[in-house]
């Protein structure tokens, strides 16, 4: 199960469960389970390598391998329950949005870009630890560690835009009027639920240019030309209306989608601030969670005060 | 090995370490981290050795040339994963063996670089006992060989580069993952010459610090901050 779970996180990275050309049709080829399997272990591998500067500066004491465990189990614990807190929103802002995702196809979005999440993360752990060995510094490992989330969190993060952009572009094309007799093609999208199959379907009417050139019998082949041409140019017209009202549509989508993006950067940074302390202060005695006191930018902010005024 | 030194240093990008192909990628992989141990000892014995050469200088002299390819090789290792996560995400799954190559082949050229500077080394604390002029030649062998390697990662990496412009940035994502360790990592391993002064060590466990701290600090402190 593991492999497996690799395997696909692996697929999400190079980009294989979310081809645009299959986005486009509603195509999302991935699975949840194994993603958020690979996510957990993932984010239970950075909180080991988090909770290296407690041992080492705690010098092995019962504190320091408390705060270990402490920091294997709540970091994965942080990142499913921002997402579990931020995709009410997310489905909300994409059925408003007219994505069309079902429920379970978000969380399969969600999933994977956790998983990018936590791969990138992971990726750094090695040189957290190394930090974490080589520091005696605890504002520093604060900001080192924020930092190493905040660049995975950027990356997933674009990610997760990249893809519902695709699914944004994507929208229903609504049917043109039936009296407009000009030729038109019509994509309906639907969404893999997993028992639904994605399709698309093209219908083409008649050619009204083709009807206009029928040869006039009655001596009148001018003027029924012209209204030919001018039901062409008219047709013609209300696509180019309907196709700028619909890139004005996506265009707003994708900036909902970049709000939902920072709605979630910041409960996550509140969250992590919920859950401290996930590296553990050499001067304090161990405890599962912290007093809620300040925030966690005001903290931030205070380690870096503290790392320039030396 | 005089071949190796060669196909190194000149123009040999697509086939880096020997002109016939006999060689599988994976010894390729293994002969360019054998260079790397090699000439980096090299050069670490002779960087070690400004406190002399007698009995009481041996272990000082021997902790150095293992030291140097420490660095070079534990900070290319530290700075593997994120890259290849990163390349993996920008799509460029396929060329990470061959960027590997080239970055290894760069580090390869660079101990090359630093051992034949060693004999120079020698003559400076043949001429001064001064302690920081030794730490100042050391600086600035250093950073001639990591000029002279900017330019041999530049000739290695052109046919990636050629091939698909976004190992550019990936090239530049590099250099800052490898140049952040590396401070550190060359800041955690000290001492490399040794003070005639002081103990023989290892490592400096309990004047570690943190090099940025380090150098936050001493650059507040001249600003008057």
């Amino acid at each position: 199960m593991i492999f497996r779970a690799i395997h696909q996180v692996d697929e999400v990275l190079r980009g294989r469960g979310t081809v645009p050309s299959e986005l486009i049709r509603g195509e999302l080829r991935l699975t949840a389970r194994p993603l958020l399997i690979a996510s957990v272990v993932l984010a239970m591998s950075y909180g080991v390598c988090m909770s290296v500067f407690a041992l080492v500066r705690g010098a092995g004491s019962s504190d320091a391998w408390i705060q270990l465990l402490a920091s294997t189990v709540k970091l994965p614990v942080l990142f499913l329950a921002t997402f579990v807190v931020t995709l009410p929103s997310l489905y909300v802002f994409n059925v408003l949005m007219g994505a069309k995702l079902s429920p379970k196809a978000l969380l399969r979005l969600i999933a994977a870009m956790g998983a990018v999440i936590l791969a990138v993360l992971a990726s750094f752990g090695p040189i957290v630890a190394f930090f974490s060995v080589s520091t005696t510094s605890y504002p520093f490992m604060i900001v080192l560690n924020v930092t190493a989330c905040g660049i995975a969190g950027v990356l997933g993060l674009a990610f997760l835009l990249r893809t519902l952009g695709w699914l944004v572009s994507a929208l229903d094309e609504p049917g043109m009027p039936e009296a407009e007799p000009d030729a038109v093609a019509v994509d309906r999208i639907t969404t893999d639920t997993g028992s639904e199959q994605a399709g698309l379907e093209e219908e083409t009417t008649g050619s009204a240019e083709g009807q206009a050139l029928a040869p006039a019998e009655d001596g009148e082949p001018a003027r029924d030309a012209f209204d030919a041409d001018r039901a062409v140019d008219d047709a013609g017209a209300e696509r180019d209306e309907i196709a700028a009202l619909r890139e004005a549509d996506r265009r707003r989508a994708k900036l909902v989608f970049r709000v939902w993006v920072v709605i979630f950067s910041l409960v996550g940074a509140q969250m992590s601030w919920v859950l401290r302390p996930f590296i553990g202060h050499p001067g304090m005695p161990f405890t599962w969670f912290r007093n809620r006191e300040s925030n966690f930018f005001l903290s931030v902010l205070r380690a870096l005060g503290q790392l320039l005024g030396g | 090995m005089t071949a190796v030194i060669h196909n190194l240093l000149r123009d040999r990008p697509q086939r880096i370490l020997l002109a016939d192909t006999s060689l599988t990628r994976g010894s390729e992989l293994i002969s360019l981290v054998a260079v790397i141990a090699v000439f980096g000892f090299t050069y670490g014995i002779v960087m070690g050795a400004f406190g002399g050469l007698g009995p009481d200088r041996w272990l000082q002299i021997t902790y150095s040339g293992l030291k140097t390819p420490l660095l070079l090789l534990a900070t290319f290792a530290l700075s593997v994963p994120p890259f290849f996560v990163l390349y993996t995400l920008i799509g460029l799954r396929d060329d990470f063996g061959e960027a590997v190559r080239a970055l290894l082949a760069t580090q390869a050229g660079l101990t090359i670089v630093l051992a034949s500077l060693g004999p120079m080394m020698a003559v400076t604390y043949l001429s001064n006992r001064d302690y920081d002029t030794a730490v100042s030649a050391n600086f600035v062998c250093f950073g001639a060989a990591s000029l002279s390697a900017q330019y041999l990662l530049r000739r290695f990496y052109r046919p990636l580069i050629d091939r698909d412009r976004r190992h550019r940035p990936m090239l530049w994502a590099w250099l800052a993952i490898y140049g952040f360790v590396g401070i550190q990592m060359g800041w955690s391993l000290r001492p490399f010459i040794g003070a005639p002064g002081m103990s023989t060590r290892f490592l400096r466990e309990d004047d570690w610090g943190n090099a940025y701290q380090a150098l936050l600090n001493k650059l507040t402190g001249t600003l008057g901050l």
